[in-house]
C-alpha cells in the first residue's frame, strides 16, 4: 500500500487493469475508423503501421539497460542516463539511416533503421565498460541476477561492497543492442507510415513531406520512450531484470498513445483543408 | 569511384567533428554538473557538505542539447536562405544558440542553488561570473562542430531532412552517448575521489562528494580539467565512432547488393564491438579479481591495521 492509498507496487510483474484494457481497445478502434473515414484503406493501414512501430519503441525501451544517478556513482548496474533520453538518442540514430534508406525500398529503410539504433547501442555500451574498466578500474556485476544468462559469468563476488552493483554485463549489452535496434526499428516504420500519407497530398511538395515525416517520428518516437519509462519507473538492468516482465502494460499505452497520436498526424491535412476552405467561405 | 573517395573524405570529417563534439559536450556538462551526478551536488548541501560546485541541471543533457543544436542548425539554416556564406551562417547560428544555453545555465543555477536555501547553502556570484562563460565556450564548439557536421551531411551526402530536424536528431544523440560514457567518470572518479580507487560508491556514502581542492576549495573548473583528460575525450570517441560507422557503412557500402551491403556492414560492426566488449569485461574479470573471498574476512584486518 502507498502512502497516497494506491496498489502495493512490486518489483516485478504488474498486469493492466480491465478499465486500462477496455479504454484503449476503444480510443484504438475510434483511431481506425476515422482513419478509413478520411483516408479510405491507405489510411487504415497507416494507422495500423504507426500503432506497430509505437509498440516496438514502447518494448524496445525495456531492453535498455539504464541506471540513472546511482550507475553514474559505479552504485548499480546499467548506463548513467535516463531511460527516455537513451532510448531516444538510439531510435532517432536510427531514424536517421532508415530516412537515408528510404528511397531503397521499404524492407531495406527499416533494415538500416535497425542497425543504425542497434549500432548507437553497440558503440556507447562499449564505451561505457571502456570507461568502467580503464577509467574506474571497476568489473561488471548484476544486481539483479547471480549468473549472467548469456556467458554463465558469476557477479556476487564481483560487486563491491555497498552497491547493487555495476558496469554493464553483456546480458545488458544485448539488451541496449536489441533496445537500440527495436527503437530504430519502429520510429523508421512510423517515419515511413506518414512520409506515404504526406506525399500523397497534392498540396504538399516532397522536402516538406519529409519534414513533416520527420518531426511526427521524432515526437512519436519521445511519447512512446517516455510512455516506457513511466512503466520502467527510474532504472532498469535489461531482459533479466524482474521489471522487464511489466512490458505487456507498456505495449497497451504505446498501442493506444500511437493511435491517438497517429490519428492527428493522418488527419493533419484534412483539418488544414477545413479550416482553410471556411476561412474562404469567411471573405466570400 | 571519385564519388565514393570524396563520400569518405566527408564520412572521415564528420566523425572528427563529432569526436571534438563529443568532447566538448561532455566537459561542458561536467562543468555544469548536468549529467546524473548533479543528483549528488544537490544532495550534498542537505547532508551538511556545503560547495562551491557549479549546478546547472535542470533538464538532462540530450534534450538539452537537442535545443541547442536545433536552435543553432535552424538559425544557421535560416541564415543560409538569406543567401549568407555557410560558415558564416553555421558560427552566426551556434553563437546565437550559445547565449540561449547561457541564459539557461544562468537561471538553472540561481534556481537550483536558491532552492537550498534552508540548508544555508549560499549563491556564489563569483561561480556565476566564471563558470557560466566556460560552459558557453564548451557549448559554442559543441553546438558548431555537430551543426557543421549535419550541414556536411546534407549538402555533400545528400540526407533528405532539413537541416534543423537533423540538428535535433544527433542534437539528442550527442547528449545520450555524452552522458552515458562520461557521466561515471565524473561521478565516481571525481566527486568521490576519497572513495577508494576500483569499487563502487558505497551507497552510505551518498552527498559526501570532494569539496577541497590543493589550494582552497574545488570549483567546477577543476572538475572541467579532470574530465578533460578522460571522460571528455572517451565520450569524443564514442560519439565519433557512432557518426563515423554510421555513414561509412551507407557510403561505402550502400552500393552492393542493392542496398543490403550497408546493412550486412552494420550486422558486422555490431557483432565486432559484441567481441571487443565481451574481451574487456573477461579481461578486468581476471585482472582485477574478485572483490572479497567468502573464507577470508578482509575487513576486519584492514580495520585493525
Amino acid at each position: 500500500m502507498s502512502a497516497l492509498g494506491g496498489p502495493a507496487q512490486t518489483a516485478g510483474f504488474q498486469p493492466p487493469t480491465g478499465m486500462g484494457i477496455a479504454v484503449s481497445i476503444i480510443l484504438i478502434i475510434v483511431a481506425l475508423a476515422l482513419a478509413f473515414f478520411l483516408i479510405q484503406m491507405a489510411g487504415l493501414l497507416a494507422l495500423v503501421g504507426i500503432v506497430i512501430g509505437g509498440v516496438l519503441i514502447g518494448f524496445g525501451v525495456h531492453f535498455v539497460p539504464v541506471g540513472g544517478a546511482p550507475a553514474a556513482m559505479g552504485q548499480a548496474p546499467g548506463i548513467a542516463t535516463g531511460v527516455a533520453m537513451l532510448a531516444a538518442g538510439a531510435g532517432l540514430a536510427g531514424l536517421f539511416g532508415g530516412a537515408w534508406a528510404a528511397p531503397l525500398g521499404f524492407p531495406l529503410a527499416l533494415a538500416g533503421g535497425a542497425i543504425g539504433g542497434g549500432l548507437l547501442m553497440a558503440i556507447t555500451c562499449t564505451m561505457v565498460n571502456v570507461i568502467y574498466i580503464f577509467g574506474m578500474g571497476i568489473p561488471s556485476a548484476s544486481g539483479k541476477v547471480d549468473k549472467d544468462p548469456i556467458t554463465g559469468d558469476t557477479f556476487p563476488e564481483f560487486k563491491s561492497q555497498g552497491t547493487e552493483g555495476h558496469g554493464l554485463p553483456f546480458i545488458s549489452w544485448v539488451g541496449g543492442v536489441i533496445g537500440g535496434a527495436l527503437g530504430g526499428l519502429g520510429g523508421t516504420l512510423i517515419y515511413l507510415e506518414l512520409l506515404e500519407v504526406y506525399q500523397a497530398q497534392v498540396l504538399v511538395s516532397a522536402s516538406i513531406a519529409v519534414s513533416l515525416a520527420g518531426v511526427f517520428a521524432i515526437g512519436m518516437f519521445l511519447m512512446n520512450a517516455v510512455l516506457a519509462a513511466y512503466n520502467i519507473t527510474g532504472t532498469i538492468e535489461g531482459p533479466h531484470d524482474p521489471k522487464f516482465k511489466r512490458f505487456p502494460r507498456a505495449i497497451i499505452a504505446s498501442a493506444t498513445a500511437s493511435a491517438v497520436a497517429g490519428i492527428f498526424a493522418i488527419a493533419l491535412f484534412e483539418v488544414l483543408m477545413v479550416f482553410i476552405e471556411s476561412n474562404l467561405m469567411g471573405a466570400l | 569511384m571519385e564519388e565514393i573517395v570524396f563520400g569518405i573524405g566527408i564520412t572521415a570529417l564528420a566523425g572528427a567533428l563529432a569526436t571534438i563534439a563529443g568532447a566538448a559536450e561532455d566537459t561542458e556538462s561536467d562543468i555544469g554538473s548536468q549529467g546524473d551526478p548533479n543528483s549528488q551536488v544537490q544532495l550534498a548541501p542537505q547532508m551538511g557538505y556545503i560547495h562551491r560546485i557549479f549546478n546547472k541541471a535542470i533538464a538532462g543533457e540530450p534534450p538539452a542539447y537537442g535545443l541547442w543544436v536545433a536552435l543553432g542548425a535552424g538559425l544557421a539554416w535560416a541564415f543560409m536562405a538569406m543567401q549568407m556564406n555557410p560558415i558564416l551562417a553555421i558560427v552566426l547560428g551556434s553563437a546565437l544558440a550559445v547565449f540561449v544555453q547561457g541564459v539557461y545555465a544562468t537561471t538553472a543555477y540561481l534556481g537550483r542553488t536558491a532552492s537550498l536555501a534552508k540548508f544555508e547553502q549560499p549563491v556564489y556570484i563569483d561561480i556565476l561570473k566564471s563558470m557560466t562563460t566556460v560552459t558557453m565556450a564548451h557549448a559554442f564548439i559543441a553546438i558548431f562542430a555537430t551543426v557543421a557536421m549535419c550541414h556536411l551531411i546534407i549538402s555533400a551526402l545528400g540526407h533528405p531532412f532539413p537541416l534543423p530536424l537533423l540538428g535535433l536528431v544527433w542534437g539528442i544523440a550527442l547528449g545520450a552517448a555524452g552522458s552515458a560514457t562520461g557521466n561515471p567518470f565524473y561521478g565516481k572518479e571525481r566527486q568521490y575521489q576519497e572513495q577508494k580507487f576500483g569499487a563502487g560508491v558505497p551507497i552510505s556514502a551518498s552527498g559526501n562528494i570532494v569539496r577541497y581542492a590543493e589550494a582552497g576549495e574545488r570549483n567546477s573548473l577543476d572538475n572541467g580539467f579532470f574530465s578533460a583528460k578522460l571522460g571528455g575525450p572517451a565520450s569524443g570517441i564514442c560519439f565519433g565512432l557512432i557518426v563515423f560507422f554510421e555513414l561509412w557503412r551507407t557510403v561505402v557500402f550502400e552500393p552492393l547488393a542493392a542496398g543490403w551491403g550497408a546493412i550486412i556492414i552494420g550486422v558486422i560492426v555490431i557483432l565486432i564491438f559484441a567481441v571487443i566488449d565481451r574481451y574487456i569485461e573477461v579481461w578486468a574479470r581476471n585482472t582485477f579479481g574478485p572483490y572479497a573471498v567468502p573464507e577470508v574476512p578482509e575487513v576486519p584486518e584492514e580495520a585493525s591495521s
